[in-house]
């Protein structure tokens, strides 16, 4: 994609363990600090997505009580029950469409009023899985750490390692929840086991926040200052976790693939200047390395052992601290685009890494990260 | 970017009934894909992409396509889950519209479900209101009295369906004949629910009264069932088909939810049947479709009315006559399958009423009609341009969306 | 950012989300369920790319062909992926020390394409270990029927 679309202005809450106030007050935040970045008001809205969960909001069509706090009142709004950078791609397709010329996608949950991973065990098949009372995302990422493990040789060290280095990234991100400044893999193997090899600090902590981000197509966005833009999308669903491979994400493998044809990526570690990916679990970045090209199919342990994905690597990944910093459900992804942007613009202050003019972000959604969305943007 | 066409060349039902005790959410949804793949003569590998969406608190799974894509020939391709409420289906459909006119996939397949025998739909309902109820408990309310007047959809019913019959001048009789009209539409419709051939005015009108002026025979049934469209470019539809039918606009429009006043009777800044959002997104929509005048240009309507009085009622909000005409309009006869403007010859939501695929049955319908694959119930007139509505969060969400034989310009 | 929000306590209410669901298992699930009852491990193969389903699939999602082929499987398979479980998931969807870990095992059946999980006998898994399925054909309920699997040998 060449110029069609750029983000224009974005902000995220702080991440809280309990904000201590309402949902709609999170989205009020994030909604008006992104249209103040963007140097627009509510009125300049054409559409509106936002990325909310029924089962998170503990209630039926969560969107609707949105509707004032996301600046949607009388416009075009719509909800996309998955991660923020899944309704994002549903805002770009808007705006491609040539209907709507400045989009806004909000995403929200707060941890503190769902019952921790319950909304997760409601996802698995209920004819089976969901009564036996054993699978959750937890148990779930612990079989694939296992699976992956197995045919990688990664160590449980290696995969501290990759919780450690994101954990001491956090540090540097004023909004993280969760930092650790100068963790190590001892640290993270010190942590209170849950599902081996599955640790406390292996898991990116539930939390409470929202962010937002003001999308422009390319004629809106020429105004703009310092836009970023979109270079290319994709996306794919995988089988169900008890159905596929598990050692490697074949959907995040699709994703990258029809998105770095947009982009024109063809040799994505060298052409792709930072990675901000969606580690729910630590394991998932190692894989999310091979999946995205930046290494050779199960050398994930070894990239990560070779320091490249350091904040001082040649191809950082999650400088912000990622997941493990802050991991809003429905908002992580989105969360991920924005400090791939901030990034490419320069913006990021503390963790802002060195000379980033492509940026990769990525989202998912569903156990074992079922489902993945991979961008890639950049400045000029 | 050039803007896609787009183009509806498929649709597929599921059987709709009360009960399916034979096949899973997952199978059900099959049943109306794999129609709609046979419809559109395409195979899972011709899809670029998939949209889907139901109300998940009905049935109590989370994300139902994580284990039910499989079914529906998903595997490895992008899902994209919309979710709307009662608006769910005409939601997807629209996120059909702009996958396809992005240009950034080709072919898609849009899929909208409920399985209410799995769940409890009231109590589903009922969640709509839980978190307002919570805070009405915190102001000193008698649980007693939210209880009694909680937010189940009859509860938000009978107050607009009295609001718009004082505003419009629609009485109890206009309900019973809407009522028996869109049933035995209904009887002509293979994939509706309750099916009534015959059914006269004078027997809704002796049916139970629930709560004035709603009667049991003005309100739609609990249905099991699914629907599938599928959408493509223009280019690709003139060769899948000769009589594609073209979707020249989509709007939909957010007001302020009205769940704050009691059951939905509205705060003071929103009258339930005023339906402004309505209004909105419908001239939104035909501004897009390049429709000045949809009362001339409009030859067919599909509203979304699980109760009687909302099939008036969204007629006029759709501007598709003036306020309070309709009732007259449907004393006319224009409103019948032979009529100048059909209404509901699908039956209606009123006769079938699987949640989430409702919405979603209205532009199928209206699809269906252009394309003359209606065979009994094909309305007399030929159908050029057909508007499909759908409704729902708190009285609150309105989808539009203009379909024509002819793309747009 | 603007100002965060204020600090005093918001009042909160505690709603249970907890209705009663009736899902429909299907037939082809019921078949499993009712196979399993006499002793039989029934899984569904996609007549197109042979792929065995167990638990039973409808429909085979890579060929979208009804998988209406019945085998019935060995009580023998593999282990595919295994966790030591330190946890386990309370009602309130927190994560509570379980005073004796166990293991939670996908095993893939001899013959089968697809997985079930369930728990694994004994305090040693490791993948490729042989296992066997612990039926109990006369159990109340159906979830009971296939109730752990054990090592072999
Ligand atoms: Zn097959």
């Amino acid at each position: 994609m060449e110029k069609e679309a750029a983000i224009i202005g974005y902000a995220q809450t702080p991440y809280e363990a309990d904000s201590n106030c309402s949902r709609e007050l999170l989205v009020l935040q994030a909604t008006r600090a992104a249209l103040e970045a963007a140097g627009l008001k509510r009125e300049d809205l054409d559409t509106i997505v936002t990325a909310n969960n029924d089962y998170l909001d503990g209630r039926t069509i969560s969107n609707m009580r949105l509707v004032e706090p996301a600046g949607s009142w009388r416009k075009n709004e719509s909800k996309v029950e998955m991660d923020g950078a899944f309704a994002l791609l549903y805002a770009l397709t808007r705006i491609l469409s040539g209907d709507h010329d400045i989009a806004l996608v909000v995403a929200e949950s707060q941890a503190s009023v769902y019952g921790g991973i319950l909304p997760g065990i409601m996802m698995l098949d209920p004819t089976f899985d969901r009564q036996r009372w054993l699978l959750n995302e937890v148990s779930g990422a612990a079989l694939q750490a296992s699976a992956y493990m197995d045919a990688s040789g990664v160590s449980e060290e290696q995969i501290a390692g990759v919780a450690a280095k994101n954990l001491d990234n956090a540090a540097g991100n004023p909004l993280a929840l969760r930092s650790l400044p100068g963790a190590d893999a001892a640290k993270v193997m010190a942590s209170r086991p849950l599902y081996s090899p599955i640790r406390d600090l292996m898991m990116a902590p539930l939390c409470d926040g929202a962010c937002a981000l003001v999308l422009a197509s390319g004629k809106a966005a020429a105004k703009a200052e310092k836009p970023v833009w979109i270079k290319g999308v994709g996306f794919a669903h995988d089988s169900y976790l008890t159905e596929r491979p598990l050692e490697s994400m074949n959907s995040l493998k699709l994703a990258a693939g029809s998105c770095y044809a947009q982009a024109g990526i063809e040799d994505a570690a060298s052409q792709i200047d930072l990675a901000e990916v969606h580690e729910r679990f630590a394991h998932e970045e190692l894989m999310s390395y091979e999946a995205l090209g930046f290494c050779g199919p199960l050398q994930g342990g070894a990239f990560f052992d070779s320091g490249a994905t350091r904040m001082d690597g040649k191809l950082p990944v999650n400088a912000s601290g990622g997941a493990m910093g802050a991991n809003v459900d429905c908002g992580a992804g989105l969360a991920r685009v924005i400090e791939a942007a901030m990034q490419v613009r320069g913006d990021a202050g503390k963790h802002q890494a060195k000379g980033v003019k492509t940026a990769l972000a990525h989202g998912q959604t569903g156990i074992c990260a079922q489902e993945n969305i991979v961008y890639v943007l950049g400045g000029e | 970017m050039a803007r896609n066409e787009v183009a509806v060349v498929g649709v597929g039902l599921s059987k709709h009934v009360s009960k399916r005790r034979d096949v899973n959410m997952a199978e059900l949804v099959w049943e109306a894909v794999s129609a709609c793949y046979e419809d559109a003569g395409l195979k899972p590998r011709d899809i670029d992409a998939f949209a889907t969406g139901n109300m998940p608190a009905f049935e109590g799974v989370n994300v139902p396509e994580e284990w039910g894509a499989g079914h529906w020939g998903a595997y490895g391709k992008p899902v994209l889950r919309i979710t709307t409420g009662g608006t769910t289906g005409g939601s997807v459909a629209h996120g059909g519209y702009y996958l396809v006119g992005s240009g950034l996939y080709d072919t898609v397949m849009t899929i909208a479900f409920e399985k209410q025998s799995d769940g409890n739909s009231t109590m589903g309902l009922n969640t709509v209101a839980l978190a307002d109820a919570a805070a009405q408990l915190q102001l000193g309310v008698d649980p007693a009295f939210i209880a009694a007047f909680g937010g189940g959809a009859v509860g938000v019913a009978v107050y607009q369906a009295s609001s718009y019959m004082k505003s419009s001048g629609c009485t109890t009789h206009h309900l019973d004949k809407v009522a028996a009209l869109c049933r035995n539409n209904a009887a002509l419709n293979p994939c509706s629910h309750l099916k009534q051939p015959g059914l006269t005015p004078e027997e809704v009108a002796k049916t139970t009264l629930l709560q004035y002026p709603i009667r049991f025979g003005h309100v739609c049934p609990a249905t099991d069932g699914a629907c599938a469209m599928l959408f493509t470019t223009g280019e690709k539809a003139r060769k899948l088909t000769s009589k594609p039918a073209y979707v020249l606009s989509v709007a939909s429009c957010s007001d302020e939810a009205a769940l704050v006043g009691i059951a939905g009777s509205g705060t003071t800044n929103v009258d339930p049947c005023e339906q402004e959002s309505c209004k909105l997104a419908a001239a939104r929509a035909y501004e897009l479709a390049g429709i000045s005048d949809p009362r001339g240009e409009i030859d067919l309507a599909e509203p979304y009315s699980p109760f009687a009085h909302q099939m008036l009622m969204f007629y006029e909000r759709l501007l598709l006559c003036d306020e309070g005409e309709a009732p007259s309009i449907l004393d006319s006869g224009s409103m019948n399958l032979d009529g100048e403007l059909p209404v509901c010859p699908s039956g209606g939501v009123i006769s079938t009423n699987a949640i989430g695929a409702s919405a979603m049955e209205r532009i199928a319908e209206c699809a269906m009609q252009i394309m003359g694959k209606c065979g009994e119930r094909q309305v007399k007139k030929e159908v050029h341009k057909a508007v499909a509505h759908g409704w729902g969060g708190a009285v609150n969400l309105n989808v539009v969306a203009v379909l024509s034989d002819t793309p747009r310009r | 950012m603007g100002a965060k929000a204020a600090k005093d306590p918001v009042p909160r209410v505690s709603i249970p989300l907890n209705p009663v669901f009736g899902w429909t298992v299907g037939n082809w699930m019921e078949n499993f369920f009712d196979g399993m009852k006499e002793g039989k491990i029934l899984g569904s193969r996609c007549p197109d790319c042979g792929r065995v389903f167990l638990p039973p699939r409808m429909i085979c999602e890579r060929c979208f062909a009804k998988a209406d082929e019945w085998v019935e499987l060995p009580a023998t398979g593999t282990v595919q992926a295994c966790t030591e479980a330190a946890v386990k998931v309370a009602e309130n969807g927190d994560m509570v020390d379980l005073e004796n870990p166990e293991i939670i095992a996908m095993v893939k059946h001899d013959g089968a394409d697809t997985c079930i999980t369930a728990r694994l006998e004994g305090a040693d898994a490791s993948i490729g270990m042989r296992v066997e399925a612990v039926l109990n054909p006369g159990a109340e309920n159906v979830l009971d029927l296939l109730a752990a699997y054990r090592p072999m040998g």
